[in-house]
């Protein structure tokens, strides 16, 4: 009988607790669905000066709950000429995307915990550190195209697989100018990975000018101060890889009924928004890393919070925790500030013309990208002299 | 015997791979045929991870995974399919050269076993190799040993691209005696 050994933790509690975070971390993206589909629903409706739904419960938080009640008692269907592997599988693989680039991004302080005959246990608030973050975010995010042309062609329908073929065209030529525009990031930190980008923009603004080291005390450390033009487009490519307005021609209601989700209801169309939301989610923790700083908080290190917690509570786990708890904070203030943007742009813009779709995404961003990457070359050559 | 976590990888990997090619070949629907291709591009990329060769992987996931492969199922959705199902399966020309495409990639695959052997079993897989380090010695393979071979390959995809835009070019299409 072959013994089995998981590479999972130094002993059996860190195992368990490394598989119990990777639970929490998927849930953390599914729970924040419901409270995302509120905001939009209250935030349209305040945009466009009405109400929105506020009967349920307070504020109308409890409408999500009996919408997902309503999901799961839905009569189950299927298209009869649909293929049903594709048709059951298209809102699984939805879900995975966004799932696993989640799980591979630093959402705090790594915590060290330590007892008086255990430990110490180095917990990193974290699914799984790669070392290759942007690559394989990059990668993983590219197979959701996957999803959507299962869906279009197992729904056996034709607005279905219209609304697939638009979206994987759309979801290829942006992805181009999403990649150009990191690639600036990758040569200003020269690093894939997450936790070390976020690490080395941590202090006051610091670069080097004509041979000397400038520091400015006034403002962050920040990426985006780096590569502004890269934070744009990295921005405006993300609107169309997760399939938002004004890029959200493959479920264009007016011309194709409701895209590739056509023949989709219950539960399964629920798992396309949860895919959407978690794209929305996942761009906007990368954005916060990349150009934001991630989780740091201008002006003080980790270490002196720590002192700060350790002042209240002593030295030990619990001052570990609360910084932890801090900083993670301080990245989601960031993040939820991205998701309401994406959520009132979406609400003000108009949506695009699939021809300017296309001209936007080959003739002015993938130029402006290539751009921005010879760009930063030179100017990080010259400089760095 | 000890069976460790990067062994059951291996074996699930390599199963799912072997699998998923055996389903290229076997399914009669073009449009399965790719998505299987796809799905063994990803257990490769799987494969290529389990070595640590972090970039090679992330590669092999964002061009043939992501980009290739659906194109390929993109197109394969917008043909009318009932002749191609027919052409893919039966005939004995298609008999032909099927069995023309088995020898050849026997061939192929005994020749690289032959000329690899003593590279494959003399070389031992550093652990625990840092992806940014070890996608660092890689460009610097590319860039300065490799150089001309890369840039020859990309001239030959540019001359690819530019004749795919010429054909589309010609009046009414390939098609134009029909």
């Amino acid at each position: 009988m072959p013994q089995i050994q998981l590479g999972l933790g130094v002993d059996s509690t860190e195992t368990i607790i490394n598989v119990i975070k990777m639970f929490a971390l998927f849930l953390l993206m599914v729970q924040l669905v419901p409270l995302l589909v509120w905001v939009e629903r209250r935030g349209s409706a305040f945009i466009q000066n009405r109400y929105g739904p506020n009967r349920v419960g307070p504020l109308g938080l409890l409408q999500l709950l009996a919408d997902a009640v309503k999901f799961l008692f839905k009569e189950e269907f299927r298209p009869k000429k649909g293929v049903a592997f594709m048709y059951y599988f298209a809102p699984v693989m939805a879900l995975l995307p966004g799932a696993l680039s989640f799980a591979s991004i630093p959402l705090s302080v790594p915590i060290v915990l330590k007892g008086e005959n255990w430990g110490p246990y180095n917990f990193v608030l974290q699914g799984y550190d790669l070392g290759i973050g942007i690559v394989f975010i990059l990668g993983i995010s590219s197979l959701g195209v996957y999803s959507l042309l299962m869906a279009g062609w197992g729904s056996s329908n034709k607005y279905s697989l219209m609304g697939a073929l638009r979206a994987s065209a759309q979801a290829i030529s942006y992805e181009l100018a999403l990649s150009l525009s990191l690639v600036g990031i990758l040569m200003v930190y020269g690093t894939f990975s997450f936790t070390e980008i976020v690490a080395q923009q941590q202090g006051p603004l610091t670069f080097n000018f004509m041979g000397t080291q400038q520091v400015w005390n006034w403002l962050p450390n920040w990426g985006i101060f780096f590569q502004p033009l890269g934070a744009l487009l990295f921005f405006a490519a993300t609107f169309a890889e997760a399939n938002r307005l004004p890029f959200d021609l493959p479920e264009a209601e007016g011309e194709l009924v409701a895209g590739f989700h056509t023949e989709y209801a219950g539960f399964k169309l629920l798992m396309f928004y949860i895919g959407e939301y978690g794209h929305m989610l996942v761009a906007s923790c990368l954005l916060a890393t990349f150009y934001f700083g991630g989780y740091n908080i201008p002006g003080v290190t980790p270490a002196e919070v720590t002192a700060f917690f350790a002042g209240f509570v002593g030295e030990g786990n619990l001052s570990q925790i609360l910084t932890a708890v801090t900083y993670h904070v301080s990245l989601l203030l960031r993040v939820l500030l991205f998701l309401w943007i994406f959520i009132h742009v979406r609400w003000t813009l108009p949506r695009f013309r699939y021809d300017q779709l296309m001209d936007l995404g080959w003739k002015t961003m993938l130029p402006w990208a290539l751009f921005n990457a010879c760009a930063t070359a030179v100017i990080l050559w010259l400089f760095q002299k | 015997m000890t069976l460790t976590a990067q062994d059951l990888l291996f074996y699930i990997l390599g199963g799912l791979s072997l699998a998923s090619a055996l389903g290229v070949l076997l399914m009669t629907n073009p449009i399965y045929s790719a998505l299987c291709l796809a799905l063994t591009m990803v257990s490769l990329a799987g494969l290529y991870a389990s070595m640590q060769a972090w970039f090679v992987a992330g590669v092999q996931l964002i061009v043939y995974a992501g980009a290739v492969m659906v194109l390929f199922v993109m197109v394969l959705m917008l043909f009318d399919l009932k002749s191609e199902v027919k052409a893919f399966s039966r005939g004995a020309v298609a008999g032909f050269m099927k069995l023309v495409a088995v020898g050849l990639m026997t061939g192929a695959f005994l020749a690289a076993i032959y000329n690899s052997a003593d590279t494959l079993l003399g070389t031992s897989l550093a652990a625990n190799v840092d992806g940014t380090a070890s996608t660092k010695a890689l460009a610097q393979m590319l860039f300065g040993k490799y150089v001309f071979a890369f840039e020859a390959m990309g001239v030959l995809l540019l001359i690819i691209a530019i004749g795919a835009v010429a054909l589309s070019r010609i009046e009414g299409g390939t098609h134009a005696d029909e």
